[in-house]
């Protein structure tokens, strides 16, 4: 039988809905997303909870935080940590966040659907384009949790609730405009890697602590680099979102968010295009 | 048009050529029979041609646009190594995935149709992993014909498959062909079910194509040969190879080859005291014909 074959080239958009569609699917249809929402709501709920906890000799336990908020933002832009509670903010997701944008992204690679995607995808911008959007939702997703679990044991734990909320909201939405950032960054690292699967886990854990940035950032202050510097390539500007935000520290993790983005998409769509894929 | 155009196409792992200047021609609505030995080459240019590795070199042309197109892109089908499905999501979820992938509408219709086809409607709720190797394969080939593709290729699809699978794909893929107009890349080690369902052949050697031909001129350019049974087969052989240039013990059977003249066997075989108890004229198949291709190349390459 012989027919006519048409051939109509789908358009950009047509092209993003269909991968940013499965990514969308996968999401809400496997485990994966509900485990780590689960985790970015118990783990600040645990945090506060274990600071007020008694000794092991009974002598009561010393709070880290005074105030619940502290549990979703830093006081103020921290670039060096000195403590744990300065850490163990929301910045926490863009941890989980790495790791599950790792398992996410991983298992294309180890189920090899990706070769279905690439099949019938030939840009590959489709493909970091989608990845990024996907995951940046997941980690919005789970900076909201993070908030709802850390207000929750903060408010059972005690702490007390004053705060300005203008820079509240303008912190918590710094955070999730950085999602964006986040995700493309560890988007990109997962590209790289993308034949190990232990090792993209790994690199998204060590970036997301902060133990290859600290390092970096240490090497990069001694060559006397400014501070902005450091805030846009290093930091992500997640720093910025602090409990002392106001309007132009939001714009800053705007910014830088969606610098991240345009960088790092265009450096996975070039290593993608000019590498073999699977 | 044809459905795949490759010239001089190249791809090398580390200094390695795995594809050497490979030159292919795939007619439309053909079933193009790819065959080659381990390492020939025969996978990377199937995930060459799905833009899976970077050429080093070469133009690849599918439907007389560059492969790169993305309207022609979306209408390929692929099948190279395994299915391409999460373990942990069903064969309904699995499909659901590409179908949205691809953009289709009515995905619950077509994931029907799809399943209906590879006969595997009862198994739409199975979780992928708990598949047995068939019905992987079914599925990856139910996969690989969502969204009406104009192009399938696929990588060994019967491996590991019963005869009772290889006949249903063997089915599958003749029906597609036929009532879909699909045109069909499919390589295999499997000649024999090849040989079933194959319009065009292409075969490739340390990543060279060093033939392409249609089954019509396979038929024709193949070999024929007389086969026969005596009850001394020692006998019969010694006479035979008197008379004639290639004579071989196959089994129980005696192969007189290029021998038009079954009655002239007979005969010298009776004059000699040889009673023929059974007889048949025949053509070589796809395997022999391969293996006779592959010696001739390595004879020539030793002489050289």
């Amino acid at each position: 039988m012989t027919r006519e074959i048409k051939f109509e080239s789908p358009s950009f958009q047509r092209r993003i809905k269909g991968m940013l569609g499965v990514d969308f699917y996968r999401l809400f249809h496997t485990p994966l997303f509900y485990i780590f929402l689960a985790i970015a709501a118990i783990i600040p709920a645990m945090v506060s909870a274990m600071t007020v906890m008694p000794g092991p000799d009974g002598s009561p336990g010393t709070p880290l935080y005074s105030n619940v908020w502290q549990i979703i933002a830093a006081s103020e832009s921290l670039y060096v940590i000195c403590g744990i509670a300065d850490y163990a903010n929301m910045n926490m997701v863009f941890i989980f966040g790495g790791i599950m944008v790792s398992i996410f992204i991983g298992h294309d690679y180890k189920s090899g659907y990706v070769k279905q995607l690439f099949t019938t995808h030939a840009k590959k911008q489709d493909y970091m384009i989608s990845k990024t959007l996907a995951c940046a939702f997941a980690m919005a997703c789970m900076c909201i949790s993070y908030f709802i679990g850390g207000t929750v044991g903060g408010l059972l734990v005690g702490y007390e609730t004053e705060v300005n909320a203008g820079s509240l909201i303008l912190a918590i939405l710094g955070k999730i405009v950085m999602s964006l950032g986040w995700a493309s960054f560890y988007t990109f690292l997962n590209v790289i890697f993308r034949r190990y699967f232990g090792v993209s886990i790994a690199s998204s854990f060590f970036f997301g602590t902060g133990i290859l940035i600290i390092g970096a950032a240490a090497i990069v202050e001694s060559l006397g680099a400014p501070a902005w510097f450091l805030n846009v390539f290093l930091y992500g500007a997640s720093v910025n979102a602090s409990l002392a935000s106001h309007i132009g520290s939001f714009f800053v993790c705007l910014a830088v968010s969606l610098g991240w983005t345009v960088i790092y998409n265009l450096l996975g769509t070039e290593i993608l295009s000019k590498s073999d894929v699977y | 048009m044809n459905a795949i155009e490759i010239r001089n196409l190249s791809k090398s792992f580390r200094g390695m050529y795995a594809v050497d200047h490979l030159n292919m021609t795939v007619p439309v609505g053909a079933i193009y029979g790819f065959i080659g030995e381990n390492g020939s080459g025969k996978s990377t240019t199937e995930k060459l041609i799905c833009g899976h590795l970077v050429a080093d070199g070469g133009e690849i042309r599918l439907f007389g646009r560059d492969y790169t197109d993305p309207g022609v892109r979306v209408r390929v089908g692929a099948l190279i190594e395994n299915a391409g499905c999460f373990p942990g999501s069903s064969v309904y979820q699995n499909l659901m995935m590409q179908c949205i992938n691809l953009g289709i509408e009515n995905a619950d219709e077509e994931i029907t149709r799809v399943l209906g086809i590879v006969r595997m409607e009862e198994n739409a709720n199975l979780k992928f992993k708990k598949c047995s190797l068939g019905m992987k394969q079914r599925i990856g080939i139910a996969m690989a014909l969502l969204g009406d593709p104009a192009l399938l290729i696929l990588d060994e699809p019967i491996n590991g498959l019963d005869t009772d699978g290889m006949r249903i794909m063997r089915e599958i893929l003749v029906d597609i062909t036929k009532n879909y107009g699909c045109t069909v890349l499919i390589s295999s080690h499997i000649l024999g079910e090849l040989e079933k369902i194959a319009t065009h052949y292409g075969v490739i050697r340390r990543g060279k194509m060093i033939m392409e031909l249609s089954a019509e001129e396979m038929e024709k350019s193949a070999r024929v040969f007389v086969s026969l049974k005596t009850a001394d087969m020692q006998g019969a052989y010694r006479v035979l190879k008197e008379k004639y240039a290639d004579v071989r013990r196959e089994g129980e059977y005696v192969r007189v080859y290029d021998a038009e003249d079954s009655a002239a066997i007979v005969d010298l075989l009776m004059k000699n005291g040889l009673a023929v108890s059974e007889i048949s004229k025949n053509k070589i198949g796809l395997e022999e014909y391969y293996i006779e291709l592959m010696s001739k190349k390595e004879e020539k390459r030793n002489d050289a």
